[in-house]
Formats: structure tokens, sequence, C-alpha cells
């Protein structure tokens, strides 16, 4: 799970070009979206997508199916962890 | 001042000419449909084609089969021959000029040939016939209009409405005699996946303004008007409608998406009421953008309802006839409301069932019904919001004299050449913020900001975009990616920033200016027309202040295609940005 975790924090932050936020900074719980978190929006989100199917053969056809898995790069990783097809 | 149209051509799903066309929506058949010509492995996507294919449209028009010719030059060369017969036209000794507006250009033979064109010297020219400007030229010489003046607007989704407005601002300022004004667009590879990317297809016949509204379907057409003066009509000259007013406004709130309250759309519906010299109350029928996008048509709702308050006259959104024929919705749909003048018609709005709370109600049969005055609405991405009020009759005269005696002076200016120079961004925004920029977008915004800065504005009146080819960087990363990888996992992120207007709206995103928004493609006329633009609109009262950029860049790929041509290399980069504005009192 951690090396998931470890794999999914480098993927977003490549796929977004999140420069400025270092692997170290980058916590798991975070929320991805909104003021108080990382503070991505609904364009990530579909890059995000995008990574997934890419790199664990998921494919999500609605964004907002998304939601509840898009919370923080923790829940993206329990759900690659349950779903991966790769 | 309201000009007359005085012919009309249009090429969509729904037929290949007018009367198929009224046909069609009079009969409520919809033109969208599994894939027939494009050649893509998305065939899930239902699509708007027009029924014909290249060889077919290259014999209407007497070309060779063997020659390569883009779809949306064919479609608009054909709308084009339409138009000029039907307006019954006198051309000697008048000056022409032909507007087009279309964002997609050659791309269609480019995504085509581009793997072949990195080996085979012979077909580089293709690339000559990549930019929207060279379409429209080829256009203009298969429609016989040779010396006819060129232009070509693309601001994308609204680029033909926005084409009109420029056709008809040049008329009332005696620019030209005759003006031909549309859009044409043809279905490609690189858009289709551009918008599956955004997820915003509907894999079934798209239901706009319905609850369960899941997205668009694209289609593909051309469609045309011939504008004249009133006073200049020969005695063989019907005047079929009225081009009475219109608005061109920029929601300056987001990229891919529209604001809740759709202010720009609000601004640019209430633009063309204002114009038309009418009231909400006068206008008995709206042809909505209506998408099908759930964010478009709330949005859309919501502005609607803002202008027209309680009493909301009959509207609907013919995309679920055509499909969403983008650059070319505005001319399409403007052709539409014309046929709904001619012959008292209001088109249903196809695929509604459900009511939406946050949407208005259209009309879902198609009904006989007097009309005399109709608002047509075209929105574009990046928020490039337009509107036409159409009308059976000319509006009292209004003409809008250039004021005397007002110079025209530059406020102040600022250049990029080099890529060294784009670590200048950091004064102005943060990294994270930089984060999907490509370098053109970059640079554009340095110089914009910079020349802004040196005229000691925040918040120009409008905002004017010159671009030969556009975006090339993130087009070409995402045609690459998509040729070499296939039709999947392609990033909406490259292609959010692939149109030519991009630039435009994002600096108006930016400045927070909900003014007046434009980009032009014409090859390395673009500067010229979007000067002549800004002095336009300063010299007519339109605008006190406005921000004019010309943007290019280069990619190694398409230095060495021009290398091998052995043409002009076009730089790298290159981005200026002007503010210009009336010369202060002494």
């Amino acid at each position: 799970m951690e090396q998931l975790i470890n794999d999914l924090k480098l993927q977003i932050k490549e796929a977004l070009n999140l420069e400025e936020l270092s692997l170290e900074d980058f916590d798991e719980n975070a929320p991805l979206f909104g003021e108080e978190g990382i503070g991505l929006d609904s364009i990530d989100i579909l890059e995000i997508i995008v990574l997934l199917e890419k790199n664990y053969g998921i494919r999500l056809a609605n964004p907002k199916e998304g939601k509840a898995i898009f919370q923080s790069v923790k829940t993206i990783a329990e759900y690659v962890q349950a779903n991966r097809k790769k | 001042m309201s000009l007359a149209v005085t012919g009309f051509g249009i090429i969509c799903a729904i037929g290949n000419d007018a009367q198929s066309v009224l046909r069609s929506l009079q009969e409520g058949r919809t033109g969208i449909g599994a894939m027939r010509y494009l050649q893509s492995s998305h065939k899930e996507l239902p699509v708007g084609e027009v029924k014909l294919s290249n060889d077919e449209m290259k014999r209407m028009l007497g070309q060779d089969e063997k020659s390569i010719i883009s779809r949306t030059v064919l479609m608009g060369a054909i709308a084009i021959r339409q138009a000029l017969e039907h307006a019954n036209l006198d051309l000697k000794g008048k000056r022409i000029a032909l507007i087009n507006g279309t964002t997609v250009g050659g791309m269609d033979i480019t995504e085509h040939y581009f793997m072949q064109m990195k080996e085979d010297d012979a077909l580089l020219p293709v690339l000559e016939k990549h930019d929207c400007g060279s379409s429209t030229r080829e256009m203009a010489d298969l429609a016989g209009l040779k010396d006819a003046e060129v232009c070509t607007i693309s601001t994308a989704c609204s680029s033909a409405v926005n084409a009109i407005i420029l056709g008809s601002e040049m008329l009332k300022n005696n620019e030209a005699d005759i003006i031909i004004a549309g859009g044409t667009e043809a279905l490609s590879l690189f858009h289709l996946n551009g918008f599956n990317s955004l997820m915003i297809l509907d894999k079934e016949q798209c239901r706009p303004f319905d609850k369960n509204r899941a997205g668009l379907n694209l289609g593909e057409g051309a469609a045309f008007v011939v504008l004249q003066k009133p006073e200049n009509l020969t005695n063989e000259q019907n005047p079929l409608a009225y081009i009475r007013g219109y608005g061109n406004r920029c929601d300056a709130f987001h990229q891919t998406a529209s604001s809740e309250d759709g202010e720009g759309a609000f601004l640019a519906m209430s633009e063309a009421l204002k114009m038309s010299g009418l009231e909400p109350q006068d206008i008995q029928y709206i042809n909505a953008h209506g998408t099908g996008t759930p964010n478009n048509d709330a949005s859309e709702s919501a502005a609607i309802r803002r202008v027209f308050g309680e009493k909301i006259p009959p509207v609907s959104s013919t995309k679920g006839f055509t499909g969403h024929t983008t650059s070319a919705s505005g001319s399409i749909e403007a052709v539409i409301c014309i046929l709904s003048l001619l012959k008292d018609f209001v088109p249903a709005n196809l695929g509604w069932k459900e009511q939406d709370e946050a949407c208005i109600k259209p009309t879902t049969d198609n009904r006989q019904q007097t009309t005399e005055n109709i608002l047509c609405n075209s929105f574009g991405f990046g928020g490039n919001d337009s509107a036409v009020v159409i009308s059976k009759n000319a509006s009292p005269s209004n003409s809008s004299q250039k004021e005397q005696n007002l110079e025209v002076c530059t406020l102040g200016e600022a250049i990029v050449e080099d890529v060294e120079q784009l670590q200048e961004l950091r004064e102005f925004i943060s990294p994270g913020e930089a984060r999907r920029m490509g370098k053109l977008m970059k640079a554009a915004t340095i110089t914009s900001l910079k020349a802004l800065q040196a005229a000691g504005i925040e918040t120009p009146d409008a905002i004017i975009t010159a671009t030969a080819f556009g975006m090339l960087e993130t087009s070409e990363k995402f045609m690459v990616d998509m040729l070499e990888n296939g039709e999947e996992t392609l990033s909406p992120t490259l292609f959010m920033q692939s149109t030519h207007n991009t630039l435009s709206s994002a600096i108006a995103i930016r400045t927070k200016c909900h003014g007046y928004n434009m980009t032009y493609s014409q090859g390395s006329d673009s500067l010229e027309w979007a000067l002549r633009d800004a002095r336009r609109l300063i010299e007519t009262g339109k605008a006190k202040t406005v921000l004019v950029g010309f943007h290019d860049e280069a990619t190694p790929t398409f230095q060495e295609f021009f290398r091998r041509m052995e043409k002009p290399i076009p730089s790298m980069l290159y981005s200026r940005s002007i503010v210009l504005g009336r010369r202060p009192a002494e």
C-alpha cells in the first residue's frame, strides 16, 4: 500500500506538473480539491482519470462517479488496490 | 443600422442545402447517427456528419478527386457557392470580403498525412493547408471569389457568429460593399478525441436542457450569409432578413466551463438586444446554444432567465438535429433562424423529456408560429460568448458614425522573443497557476500584463488576439500522442489549450475583462486585421482601451518541415502586446 501511495504521488505530481509541491509535503490524507488542500480542480480530475487508465487499467466513464474516490491520494490508492487490472 | 441578408447557403447533417435542411427541421428528423465518414475508433459516439464523402464534394466543386483538400474547405466552398447564387449578386466593381469562422481548419488532412510528412517531401505542402487562414483563402478561390478580401475568425464555437458580427461592422463602417460571412468545420479525430478527453460527449443522442443530459454530440457543416446595406440592394435582390443587433462579450470565468450565472452570455444577449432597439418581449424565439452538457445548459438557462425574467419566449437548441457543429454552429443556427422567420415556425428541441430545475423548459414540438425577431446564441470555450438578433424588419436607422478628430495611439507595449524571457512570468503569477501553460501562453501572459502595466491599466475594455498558427506546441503534442498511441487516454489539458482563442480568453480571465473578445487567424495578415478591429472599436466609441496581442510559436518538427520545404523558418516564439487607446486631450 505504501509503495502504491508513493507511486501515485509521483504520477500525480508529474501529470499535473505540480513543480512546487515536494513529495515530502504531499500528504496522502490531505484533500486534493478545495482551498484547504492541494487545490486541484475539475481538469485535474480528468488528468487523474487518464493516469489511472494508463497505469492501472481502470476506466471511469463519468467524472461524477469519482467524487468519493478522488478525495485524497489515500482514497485513490484504496480504490486502485481494489480495482486495478494491471 | 440593420444589414440585409440577401442570400444564404448551408450544408450540415440534416441536409446539403437550405431546402432539405428546412424539410428535416419541419419533419423533426435528426441527422445524428452512427459514424460513417470519420475514421475513428470511437464508433460508440454518435455524430452529426454531412452525408457526403470528400470525393463526392470534390466532384460537386469540379475538383480532381486526387487533389488534397480539407473537408472543412470543401463544405465551406459548397455553402458559399449556394449563398452567392441565392443572393443574385452583381459582383462587378464591388468591394467583397469573405469572413469565415473556423478552428479546425485543415486539421483533418494534417492528422491524416502527418506521419507520412515526416518521411515524404512530396506531402509537405499539406502543411500549407493546415492553418485556418489558408483554409479560408482556398474556399474563396473554389467559390470564385479570388479577388475578395479574406479574413478568419477563430473564437472556437462562437467563430461563425463573430464572423457575422465582424462583417456587419465592416459594412457599417463602409469598408466593404458585399460581405459573405459564416463558418465551416469538419469533424476531425483531433477534436473528437479532445472533447472526449474532457468527458463531455454523450454516447446517446444529445438531450439539450433535459434533466438527464449527459453531454454533446459533435457535428459538422458550413453555412454562410450574404450581407449588404439595405440601400445598396439591386432591383433583382430581395432582403430575406436583417441582422438587427449583436453582442460579443466574454464570460472571463474558466477555459472550458461557463459561469453559474452565465455572465458572459447575459452580457452578449443584453448588448445584442440593446443594439437592435428591441425589448425582451419583442423576441418570439431564442435559438439557444444548448449543447447538451450539464454545465452549458444550466449556465445559459440562468442567463436567459436574467434577460427575460418570467416571460421567456419559445426556446430550442437545434443541436439535436445537427449535432454541435462547433465553429460553424453560429452561422448554421443563424440560417436556421432565417428559415424560421421566412416560414413562420419554431424548430423543436429534440431529445428533451424531463424538466431540470436549473434549466429553462424548451419547446419540444415543431410549431407554426409567427416570428418577427429571433435571438440566436453562440458560445465558445474560454467564455467567448456572442449573440445576434435576426429580424423580418430593419430597425429605424441609428447609424454608428465614427467620432470625428479622434486619434488612436499606443499606450503601452511589450515583446517576448526568447524562451529565456519566460522566467519573467514569476513576477506576475505563481508556479501553481502557470503549471498548465505552454510556452506561447506564458509569453502572451507576460507581454499582455507588461503592456497593460506600461499603460497603467488593469482591465482593458476589449481584448483582440492575432495568431497565424495558434497553439502549435500543445496541439502537436496532443495529435502525436493520438497518432502514435491511439485514441485512448489523451490529455484534456493539452486539448483545452489547443484552440486559437485560448490566449485571448485566458488573458480575459486574468484581467477580469468581460468586454469584446476576438481572435483573428489569417496568416501573416492576422495582426493587421486585429489592429483594424481595435481602431474601429476605439473610433466608434465602443472601447476606450484595447489590448491587442500578436502571438505565434513553432516546434522543432514544424521548423524542420519548413526547412525541408526551403521556406522561411518560423521563429520558436514571438509575442507582442500593444495597448491602444484614444490620444489623451492636450
